[in-house]
């Protein structure tokens, strides 16, 4: 019994088994997450280590340097990256994808427990840092005040903050640039010195003071009671009047020798948004948890807590990264619906009937609600590369029910029931439907097999792909046999009506169609070596457009953020800083309506810590922006960035600025980078200098910036140590007491309501101000006296050098710039000719990094997969013809859809990148299939007797239309996904630009060329035949 | 007594048998999946590639008179599917046991 018998026996079994599977379908998508690509973890593990008081170069040689060397033995480490700053060596390893970074983490703990005793005494234990999806902030809020605005972070801290992190998945809510109280004691030094006291001992009379300590229990008759003493401060004015030390007598208080402001910390860091003080907030999700559900979460609640929050806070939001993905996923999903209704079309417009198309048409729902079930069981989520498969699927699941009925019905008309007609016309066709579907499978199955970021990618298109045809398979020799063996009946009966007479009008103007082109087989057999001619040099004069293509590595889309980074002169103070953030605003503000939220923050999050941007100053301004929607303006978010390009170009104060769009959210940084090696800084910072000034000069370059940056002037305190050591000190004692006076020394904390606030001592402002304020410093000895700093330490000014940034154990820097108007080849072709220009001094060498080298690591695995692929359909169909010669024929199509991929881009002016590229590896699979169907009928005509010029001309007239049927639909089901231009249709558009352009041409093309070729082919085997008889004949005459 | 031997398309298997219960033969043997082609016209039903209708085949051993029903029911059914096609042959009994 075979499964199309046993469909068409058992009809209800068959349609029960379906409606299952569609419910089972509808389930999965019903609780189907929703992301924008499928789940990549970002294999990075960097490990930092502090080394408190060393410069960069000393950190470079004690810690990276010997760290690096032992860890690059950790397995599957592909790149090393490390960072020397001063205090701090930050080492970032990259593995390749897919590394269990489990274990990766495990090994990295056993390399640096093996060499910490190798390591300076005075390090911190080395930190192991996995960074994770988790880390990239699903929203940025950013919250205004007005009154409330001294106690803003406080108040966002308990209302807003403490909810956000309750929701489900909230990883962190990190606050930035809120005001924070704090008790200021802003000593006199003067005064200080008067009564003979120093900072620290002033600090430490504070501490003893604010203390409460339980004193054990007392029993008073029949009751126990704890007793407790309570000196802690209960107000801050109370410090005021504590008494420090008396003086003849007399206590001295606090109040005589500081002034004590209950206050707001010094902020190293200004946020702005729209131009009003207010701060930051950054929502990250836990790794693995969804962006969208948590924004939903988080909206939602936000409205709730909006209203219990004083009216003057205004909580905004910067970025929505949830929005982007929801818009960018519904926009998909209506290109789905549009493809399933032109396919429906095609369909009835070629077959005409509305049970037959209603038949065919099931096989879709049927088949793509498994990719469904495939991505619920295996934990993916709905996102734009499982979206995009779908569509791609959609076409072709069609295909098999179509051969298949079109046999039955054949049956049908020649009088035998339906019955049996669907059992034996699905019979005569079963197998050749399977053997189209592994050509198809040939292609996408291998898909499953890439690694790295690709097989990330499209491991989800291979498997969606795959499973969806084998089902439709599936379905065609089951469902529809069994369908049409209920639902179709034979009608000698001239049918008609409205719906009839079209369709007799249709199937008129085809036969024409069918005539036409049987006429064109016709010369085109006549005139053999023309068309071939013809068609080899079309393939070739194609390939010269590659010359005018540009190749990239992911498509960019417009998701309405930009963000800009600006550097000015270094060791600005953030006064003068923020002016410049103003200004900027402010054109913002009157020149661009497109830019419904702009967040300003100058200087630098003094609790970043080693998280934070290492460039990052009291001279820096970070602006991000969101766009009101594609829709609403006319520019696109490249065209702004560009122009907002020029408006800092003016700026004089601004020494470099950076513009960046964030677009589909991969390749973190810039996407020209080029690495320029070396040891010598002076060598290296030259020849990347000159670097910089020719690659400005290159059309399309943008922001072109070094990632070393300029040296920051200091000033240091350089003790001399015999002297020091005269005076009983050592650098520990002074280098502390000049951090107390200087940057403030936290006394106690003072506790109210249930938080605690710092209390600082430093010296007041105009006492830190000046030269002689540093030379003045007294710091106590041992022996009790006073010691002014000036007396064993002079103070330089220096030039400090910049952060050491090594990769793969070599000092290098890197060259980035950004991309605008003009493809990522195009740039680094030029880039690379500036390089040959230029003479490369010895010891430096230099490499592509960033965007260039991931796409010549994706395109290799992208070539090597589209070998692949043309291997396997060549074995699928050898073994269905049982043959070497015709898979040749059949796969002569293959060239002819690559020569209409580089047309449709160059047409379209789009870009070779990773998804035009995959979808001239999906053509493979499906400009094979119709060429299967002209040449296997073909060979069936040859097989019944008639000779090739016949067979080749009468098998074009009938499979005409089943070729023109499967294409149509393909091609009809992609023009939505080619010329949409909803948000985020960026993205995939190259994929429908290049399969629509490979598969019309390749059609035309094949069904001319390859019956052409088919016939030279058998001419050839005829003329070996007679040659042969001849021979045989001659030697028996002789 | 005569026995009738008809082959036919498998498409139309349903249709013989239905025929042949209705003029009440009882007793016939089948063979599935026959392979043949007609003398003068008609595709050959090969179960291959290039021809891939197959036939079954019916022998029964009837009375003379329901010999001829039945030889005029597969000429009816020839009638209204030609194109699948179905051919009847008899010849004489001379002994059953």
């Amino acid at each position: 019994m075979s499964i199309y018998s046993t469909a068409v026996k058992r009809p209800i079994t068959t349609l029960v088994i379906f409606i299952a599977v569609i419910v089972m379908g509808v389930f999965s998508l019903r609780n189907m997450p929703v992301d924008l690509y499928p789940e990549i973890d970002p294999p990075f593990i960097s490990v930092f280590t502090i080394y408190p008081g060393a410069s960069a170069a000393d950190i470079e040689t004690n810690v990276t340097r010997p760290l690096e060397d032992n860890l690059s033995i950790v397995t599957n480490l592909k790149n090393m990256t490390s960072q020397s700053r001063d205090d701090i060596s930050a080492i970032t390893m990259e593995f390749e994808y897919e590394t269990n970074l489990d274990e990766a983490t495990n090994e990295i703990r056993d390399v640096i427990g093996r060499i910490l005793r190798f390591l300076p005494e005075g390090i911190e234990q080395p930190t192991v840092f996995k960074f994770s999806s988790a880390m990239i902030p699903v929203m940025m809020l950013s919250a205004t005040a007005d009154e409330s605005y001294p106690a803003l972070a406080k108040i966002l801290d308990e209302r807003l903050i403490n909810p956000l992190n309750r929701i489900e998945g909230v990883g962190a809510v990190g606050i930035f640039g809120g005001p924070e109280r704090e008790i200021q004691i802003n000593v006199d030094p003067r005064k200080l010195e008067a009564y003979n006291m120093s900072v620290e001992q002033l600090g430490g009379i504070l501490a003893a003071e604010n203390i409460n300590l339980p004193s054990g229990n007392v029993k008073f008759g029949s009751v126990d009671y704890p007793l407790r003493f309570t000196g802690e401060f209960t107000e801050s004015s109370r410090i005021n009047d504590i008494v420090i030390t008396s003086f003849n007598g007399n206590p001295v208080y606090v109040r005589d020798v500081a002034e004590v402001n209950d206050t707001l910390r010094e902020m190293t860091i200004e946020e702005r948004i729209n131009g009003r003080q207010g701060l930051r907030l950054i929502v990250q999700k836990q790794s693995g948890a969804n962006t969208v559900q948590i924004a939903n979460e988080v909206n939602k609640m936000l409205e709730e807590i909006i209203k219990t929050l004083p009216p003057d806070i205004v909580i905004g939001v910067v970025f929505d990264t949830s929005e982007f993905i929801n818009n960018s996923i519904s926009n998909l999903i209506n290109i789905l619906y549009y493809a399933g209704i032109f396919v429906t079309l095609v369909v009835l417009f070629f077959i005409g009937r509305w049970r037959a198309t209603f038949i065919i048409i099931l096989t879709i729902p049927v088949s793509l609600v498994t990719a469904f079930i495939y991505l619920y069981f295996t934990g993916n989520t709905l996102n734009l590369i499982s979206l995009s498969s779908l569509t791609i699927a959609m076409g072709m699941v069609v295909d098999d029910a179509i051969v298949v009925l079109e046999n039955i019905t054949r049956h049908i008309e020649k009088g035998s029931s339906a019955r049996e007609s669907a059992i034996y016309g699905t019979n005569e066709v079963g197998l050749a439907v399977v053997a189209s579907t592994l050509t198809v499978v040939a292609v996408f199955l291998p898909m499953t097999l890439i690694s790295g970021l690709m097989g990330l990618f499209f491991r989800q298109l291979g498997w969606i792909v795959t499973i969806t045809i084998t089902v439709s398979t599936i379905a065609a020799l089951s469902l529809t046999p069994m369908l049409s063996s209920q639902l179709l009946k034979f009608s000698s009966a001239k049918r008609t009506g409205l719906g009839p007479k079209t369709s007799a009008i249709i199937d008129n103007a085809l036969s024409g169609l069918d005539r036409f082109y049987s006429n064109i087989l016709g010369w085109g057999v006549g005139n053999k070596w023309k068309v071939v001619f013809i068609s080899v040099s079309i393939f070739f004069a194609s390939l010269f457009l590659t010359g005018y293509i540009g190749t990239g590595f992911f498509p960019e889309a417009d998701n309405s953020r930009i963000s800009i980074n600006i550097e000015l002169p270094t060791g600005l103070r953030l006064e003068e800083t923020s002016k410049t953030a103003r200004a900027i605003e402010k054109i913002i503000e009157n020149d661009y309506p497109e830019i419904e939220a702009i967040n300003t923050s100058s200087g630098y999050s003094s609790t970043a810590g080693i998280f934070g941007n290492p460039r990052a100053g009291s001279h820096t301004i970070d602006l991000t922006f969101r766009l009101v929607a594609p829709k609403q303006r006319s520019r696109d978010v490249w065209e702004i960035a560009d122009a907002l390009r020029e408006e800092l170009s003016v700026f004089p104060e601004i020494v470099t600025y950076t513009v960046q769009t964030e677009g589909g959210g991969f390749g973190a940084g810039a996407p020209v980078q080029v690495e320029i090696y070396g040891d010598d800084f002076n060598t290296t910072n030259a020849f990347a200098e000159e670097l910089a000034l020719k690659m400005r000069a290159i059309e399309g370059t943008r922001d072109v910036d070094l990632s070393r940056g300029p040296e920051k002037p200091e000033l240091r305190i350089v003790p001399d140590q015999e002297k020091m050591a005269m005076f009983g000190l050592n650098t520990n004692t002074v280098s502390r007491a000049i951090r107390n006076r200087i940057e403030g020394m936290t006394a106690t904390r003072f506790r109210e309501d249930g938080d605690e606030y710092d209390v600082v001592i430093r010296h007041k402002e105009e006492f830190r101000n000046t030269f002689s304020d540093i030379e003045n410093i007294q710091v106590l000895n041992p022996m009790g006296q006073m010691v002014r700093l000036k007396e064993f330490a002079s103070i330089e000014e220096f030039y400090s050098p910049p952060n050491i940034e090594r990769k793969n154990r070599m000092r290098y820097l890197t060259v980035n710039s950004q991309l605008h108007g003009r493809s990522l080849g195009n740039v680094t072709t030029d880039i690379q000719a500036a390089i040959e220009e230029m003479e490369i001094p010895p010891g430096i060498t230099y490499r592509f990094a960033g965007e260039i080298q991931e796409q010549q690591d994706a395109f290799a695995d992208l070539v090597l997969l589209l070998l692949l692929s043309i291997f396997l359909v060549y074995v699928v169909m050898a073994s269905q013809f049982e043959s070497f010669s015709m898979p040749f024929i059949i796969m002569l199509a293959v060239p002819f859809s690559f020569t209409g991929v580089l047309l449709a881009l160059f047409i379209s002016g789009g870009e070779l990148n990773v998804i035009s590229f995959i979808g001239a590896i999906i053509l493979v699979g499906i400009v094979v299939k119709n060429s299967i169907v002209l040449v296997d009928y073909t060979n069936l005509l040859v097989g019944r007797g008639k000779s090739i010029v016949t067979a080749v001309r009468m098998a074009g007239k009938s499979r005409l239309r089943p070729v023109l049927m499967t294409t149509l639909t393909t091609l009809l089901a992609m023009i939505p996904l080619a010329v949409s231009t909803a948000e985020g249709s960026e993205i995939w558009q190259p994929m429908g630009v290049a399969v629509i352009g490979g598969l019309s041409f390749s059609t035309l093309i094949t069904l001319v060329f390859v019956p052409v070729v088919y016939t030279l082919n058998g001419a050839r085997k005829i003329k070996k035949a007679r040659k042969r008889n001849r021979k045989a004949l001659l030697l028996q005459a002789q | 007594m005569k026995a009738v031997f008809i082959v036919y398309n498998q498409a139309l298997t349903e249709r013989v048998s239905e025929m042949l219960d209705k003029l009440n033969a009882r007793g016939f043997s089948q063979w599935q999946d026959v392979k043949g082609r007609g003398t003068h016209k008609g595709e050959p039903h090969m179960g291959t590639h290039t021809w891939p209708a197959m036939n079954s085949a019916v022998l029964s051993v009837v009375d003379e008179s329901l010999a001829q029903k039945i030889l005029d029911g597969v000429s009816k059914l020839n009638e209204t599917a030609e194109m699948q096609g179905i051919r009847a042959f008899t010849w004489h009994i001379e002994q059953t046991v």
